[in-house]
């Protein structure tokens, strides 16, 4: 299996003019990261399409689109995921740092912060970040860029699975390659790698024959989205500290309500168990 | 496969006709876009606009079942046009010789035909000899009795005009893949064909692999790098499966299963080993009695001797057609008393399948051996049937997956891979060896008390180890083959007991064993070679000769002698496969098909060694429906033949259950997805995968759906005169309504992939089906078929 470069941010290179729509991606998502298949009817979007939409059950989907272009039919397919920004929305938002931006490229989420405010969801400009709304106590959910495969020098669950389009490495030697395929092929390709400047820069690159917007591409600010938050929040210090604080201590306070919940419930399925073994005897 | 995955990167053009590779090899389109990326063009040519369609620089859209007309009228072109690779062709091909003076073809009929048992006597189908018994030919191809002439008589018909017109192809789209196929004539230039079920499934099916050979081998892009002709195998060992003779016609390594006819091994030999027609021909066939001798000593080892015909009399006898079609015919009949289904599902996988749940009523006892319960294994619950009149005693026997079980592959490029076992089968499940082991264990011990004829069991040369199961190295060693006593063969001698090193040291006398002969080198004294794993690649073409083993004798690309000039100078030297090299005489780059020195030396042979003549055939005298492809309409087709007066291939008889008349007016089509696999029983019962495809549908025109009231989504009712089914209606523009003959012809696509049992149901296609087969292999004709389609259905 091919090693990852742990020294650098790694981003993930997706060439969407070699991408046949297989959706091994998906099923390697979900397989690595033990998801749950949703229920689905037919189908919910254009083509084979399924599901409709990333959530806390679908980390990454194959979207297709089916459209004319001069007289005939075109069929083109894209890969929506966390696009694992250099200086992400989610990050800056996120009260308690839940969410960290790994040395590795990965940005990932750490769940025992999470207090479920869901600034997140409101920040992420690709509306990446999921609610698990199927739970009672709700958390969120994203691609984490497969982070525990990442640190241990493994690509990432998609990119294994994949056979002709994502490519993964560095940021300088996935920005060389994309440049050199643009520069090599201009017919084949817009030319533009989406996701180089796209919200202050990510660390997905997309190459795509198509205008991005017209395969369902968010139209993002080439600015880092925190760059807007901070100046904004940095008026409001007192505030920002005061909630920060109180989400804080909710979270102490809601965490240690579910610990001692879990130690009552182990002590009675104690008792039960030990109870039925008498019965038996 | 003549090449291989990794050798599609060498393609300037990738034809994908009755192949959807996106789809359903989506592996090899990494190969695909390696080419692309080097500048290849890539050309889909399908019913439907698939995955595949839209990565392609040109699309033509054909009707199904019209590959001959569409390849037709390439050849025409290029003859016409005169873009052939002529010293390849005359040199290679039988295009200069002369045929017949009394051969003939007569609208869509050719000479010998007997309408009664619809077959061809096929004495006129001849080469013209001289006194000395050499065949006659005019490398000029100007004689009008050359096969070149009277091939291109043959085509002059396929106009651009009337092939557009059979096969409803814009005019446009289909001269840009003409033109871009056609560019190959050139020695520089490499065009490959990949090809599947589209291709075969019909009832001239192998016609129309043949009509690809034909283009290939005109174009001179047969043996070459990034050429050949490259069937798709459906499923990861399908090539393992044909080549260990799971065809009823075969023995392992295609040998013929013997007839009625040939009473002892010396008729068999005799009637089965081929006599060269040409003196410079290899005539490869010609070691046929090595061949079956150490297959017989294989199967019953040292009982086996000359004195006894090497048991040749323990091989069962055919008197007839045991295909698929026609055991399930049988079966209806109530001719069977039981059935043994190995990963087979042909209630849902078989044409006509509603025909066959009533067939499998009517058995004693059933098993099948499987991952999971398959709708045959469960064929009593299938809708509309009756438990309560059903005596049939079912065995469910759990197997072991591919990852549970150790042993090779081979692939559609003929590399044999070997695989380890990752994680032990759960439950009471076991691997396919065992249970067959087991099986002939019990055999053996029912035959040895009081069997009728017990010698062909009993003597069985049955010996894998005393494991919980058959030791598969032990197998593998014997498929390869050992010196059952002490020999010298070329001047070196050999050990009883040693592995054979290869093919050409097998003997008829009984000193060798070989459970395959193909597979004779890939278990040799210097251990397995399916599991070596080197990444060597000295000559730059990604052949990996040290990665696995394939067969014959690790030969990357078949007939590689024709990619070379009479020099044995590589045709394009910068993609070469292989080279002589005059100052050590020998060839170098991939094993070439016999090391004989090139065709302007002493002791040459032609390059296509599996022939009698040694040249390829572009004339084959060999198939039951014509030596050239000739176009006739599918069994069922909403259009007459506008090319001549014969309909369908007289070479096939019709069964009782087709309807060609206006009731059915829709062109039926069946294929698969990448989300599911087969009859469905490994994916359909996988949430992830039934997440992404959950529901059996079906695919048609936007313009359709409006006449029928159709939206997405919509229940919709298909019927034919076999059966009738529902499916969710998935409204596309990517499947267009043609004009052919001031006709509208609209296509109904569904995958085949549903049935009644596991966690997606769904109705299965084959209800649809015709069990109606290809001339030479009974393959159903599956592709097309004539339907109706409603809105609605009982769920709606």
């Amino acid at each position: 299996m091919s090693k990852v470069n742990l020294q650098k941010g790694n981003v993930f290179l997706i060439d969407l003019t070699k991408c046949t729509g297989c959706r091994g991606c998906m099923v390697a998502c979900k397989q690595w990261n033990q998801l749950k298949a949703e229920e689905t009817d037919f189908f919910s979007g254009e083509g084979y399409q399924n599901p409709r939409d990333t959530s806390e059950h679908t980390f990454t989907l194959i979207k297709f689109r089916e459209y004319e272009k001069n007289g005939q039919v075109e069929f083109s397919f894209y890969k929506e995921m966390c696009m694992h920004c250099d200086d992400p929305a989610c990050v800056s938002v996120c009260p308690v740092n839940a969410f960290v931006k790994t040395p590795e490229g990965p940005v990932i989420y750490e769940s025992d912060r999470c207090i479920g405010c869901r600034f997140c969801m409101i920040g992420c400009p690709f509306n990446m970040a999921k609610y698990e709304w199927s739970k009672k106590l709700p958390l969120v959910k994203k691609c984490d860029g497969c982070y525990s495969r990442v640190k241990e020098g493994l690509e990432p669950a998609c990119v294994t699975a994949c056979p002709t389009a994502i490519e993964y490495g560095p940021h300088a030697e996935m920005l060389k390659l994309a440049q050199q395929r643009l520069k090599e092929y201009p017919d084949r390709y817009i030319d533009k790698i989406y996701g180089k400047d796209e919200a202050g820069g990510t660390g997905v690159f997309y190459l795509t024959s198509e205008p991005f917007e017209g395969l369902g591409f968010e139209t993002v600010t080439k600015r880092a989205l925190p760059s807007y938050t901070w100046p904004a929040l940095s008026l409001v210090p007192g505030i920002f500290l005061t909630m920060g604080a109180g989400l804080t201590a909710m979270t102490w306070i809601t965490q240690r309500r579910e610990h001692m919940e879990k130690e009552k419930n182990a002590k009675l399925d104690k008792q039960n168990s030990t109870e039925s073994k008498e019965e038996q005897i | 496969m003549t090449n291989h995955w990794n050798d599609i990167q060498h393609s300037d053009v990738i034809m994908c006709i009755g192949s959807n590779p996106a789809e359903n090899h989506p592996i090899s389109f990494k190969y695909i876009n390696k080419a692309i990326d080097k500048g290849a063009k890539l050309l889909s040519v399908d019913p439907r606009f698939t995955r595949t369609s839209s990565k392609a620089n040109y699309y033509a859209q054909l009707r199904a079942g019209t590959d001959i007309p569409f390849i037709g009228g390439m050849i025409n072109y290029l003859l016409e046009n005169d873009l052939i690779h002529k010293e390849y062709v005359v040199n290679y091909t039988n295009a200069a010789f002369l045929i017949n003076e009394d051969f003939d073809f007569n609208d869509g009929i050719f000479s010998g035909f007997n309408a009664e048992t619809f077959s061809y006597e096929k004495d006129t189908w001849t080469y013209q000899f001289d006194s000395d018994g050499k065949v006659l030919r005019d490398d000029s191809l100007k004689d009008p009795r050359c096969v070149y002439q009277l091939m291109k008589k043959h085509y002059s018909r396929y106009t651009p005009e009337k092939v557009c017109e059979i096969t409803g192809t814009d005019k446009k789209d289909y001269m840009a893949v003409v033109e871009t196929f056609c560019s190959t004539g050139r020695p520089d230039k490499a065009a490959t064909i990949m090809y599947a079920m589209g291709t075969t499934q019909h009832t001239y099916g192998t016609q129309n692999v043949r009509v690809y050979a034909m283009l290939q081998l005109l174009l001179g892009n047969v043996g070459i790098a990034g050429g050949g002709i490259n069937a798709l195998r459906g499923e990861c060992n399908v090539q393992g499966s044909t080549d260990y003779a799971i065809l009823y016609h075969i023995l392992p390594g295609y040998l013929a299963v013997p007839t009625y006819a040939n009473t002892n091994l010396e008729e068999y030999l005799t009637r089965w080993t081929p006599t060269k027609t040409d003196t410079q021909s290899a005539n490869w066939w010609g070691n046929t009695p090595k061949y079956m001798v150490s297959l017989l000593k294989a199967y019953w080892g040292d009982v086996a001797t000359k004195e006894n015909d090497f048991c040749y009399d323990y091989l069962p006898k055919r008197s007839g057609n045991y295909s698929y079609i026609k055991l399930m015919e049988r079966m209806q009949r109530g001719e069977f008393e039981g059935l043994v289904n190995m990963g087979t599902n042909p209630i849902v996988g078989g044409a006509d399948s509603g025909a066959i749940g009533k067939g499998l009523d009517k058995l004693k006892w059933m098993v099948s051996v499987d991952l999971w319960e398959t709708e045959t294994s469960v064929f009593w619950r299938r809708p509309g049937a009756d438990p309560k009149t059903i005596d049939t005693e079912v065995f469910l026997l759990p197997a072991a997956s591919s990852v549970e079980k150790e042993g090779s592959i081979s692939n559609s490029g003929r590399w044999a891979q070997w695989r380890y076992k990752a994680i032990n089968p759960p439950g009471h499940a076991e691997s396919d060896a065992f249970i067959l082991d087991q099986w002939v264990k019990k055999l053996k011990e029912l035959y040895a008390k009081d069997g009728v004829y017990p010698g062909p069991i009993t003597d069985l040369d049955w010996n894998y180890g005393d494991g919980h199961e058959p030791d598969i190295d032990m197998v593998a060693r014997e498929c390869n083959g050992q010196f059952t006593k002490d020999v010298v063969i070329k001047g070196k001698s050999y050990k009883k007991g040693e592995q054979v090193p290869s093919f050409a040291f097998l003997q008829a006398d009984g000193s060798t064993t070989s459970g395959n002969w193909l597979y004779c080198n890939s278990y040799t004294e210097k251990g397995n070679m399916m599991k070596r794993r080197g990444l060597e690649d000295p000559s730059g073409m990604e052949n990996y000769h040290n990665w696995a083993w394939c067969w014959p004798v690790n030969r990357r690309i078949l007939y590689n002698r024709a990619s070379v000039d009479l020099n044995g100078k590589p045709w394009n030297p910068k993609k070469p496969v292989i080279a002589w090299n005059k100052i050590s005489r020998k060839w170098e780059g991939d094993i070439p098909d016999g090391g004989w020195p090139p065709m302007n030396e002493e002791g040459t042979k032609s390059p296509f060694i599996m022939l009698p003549e040694g040249f390829a055939r572009l004339f084959a005298a060999g198939l039951a429906d014509g030596p050239f492809p000739e176009h006739y309409e599918p069994m069922e087709s909403p259009v007459g033949n506008a090319m001549t007066g014969q309909q369908c291939n007289p070479a096939v008889m019709a069964p009782e259950n087709l309807d060609n008349s206006d009731k059915y007016p829709y062109v039926g089509t069946t294929y698969r997805v990448t989300e599911h696999w087969q009859a469905g029983a490994m994916t359909r019962n996988l949430p992830w995968l039934v997440e992404l495809v959950p529901d059996m549908f079906v695919e048609i025109s936007p313009k359709l759906a409006k006449k029928k009231g159709l939206k997405n989504g919509d229940m919709a009712t298909i019927t034919t005169a076999r059966g009738t089914i529902e499916a969710r209606t998935l409204v596309s523009a990517r499947l267009k309504p043609m004009v052919i003959s001031g006709k509208t012809i609209e296509h109904v696509g569904m995958p085949w992939h549903w049935g009644f049992n596991g966690l997606s149901t769904g109705a299965s296609a084959n209800t649809l089906t015709a069990a109606v087969g290809c001339a030479n292999t009974t393959i159903p004709e599956f592709k097309a078929f004539l339907c109706d389609i409603k809105k609605g259905g009982s769920q709606s």
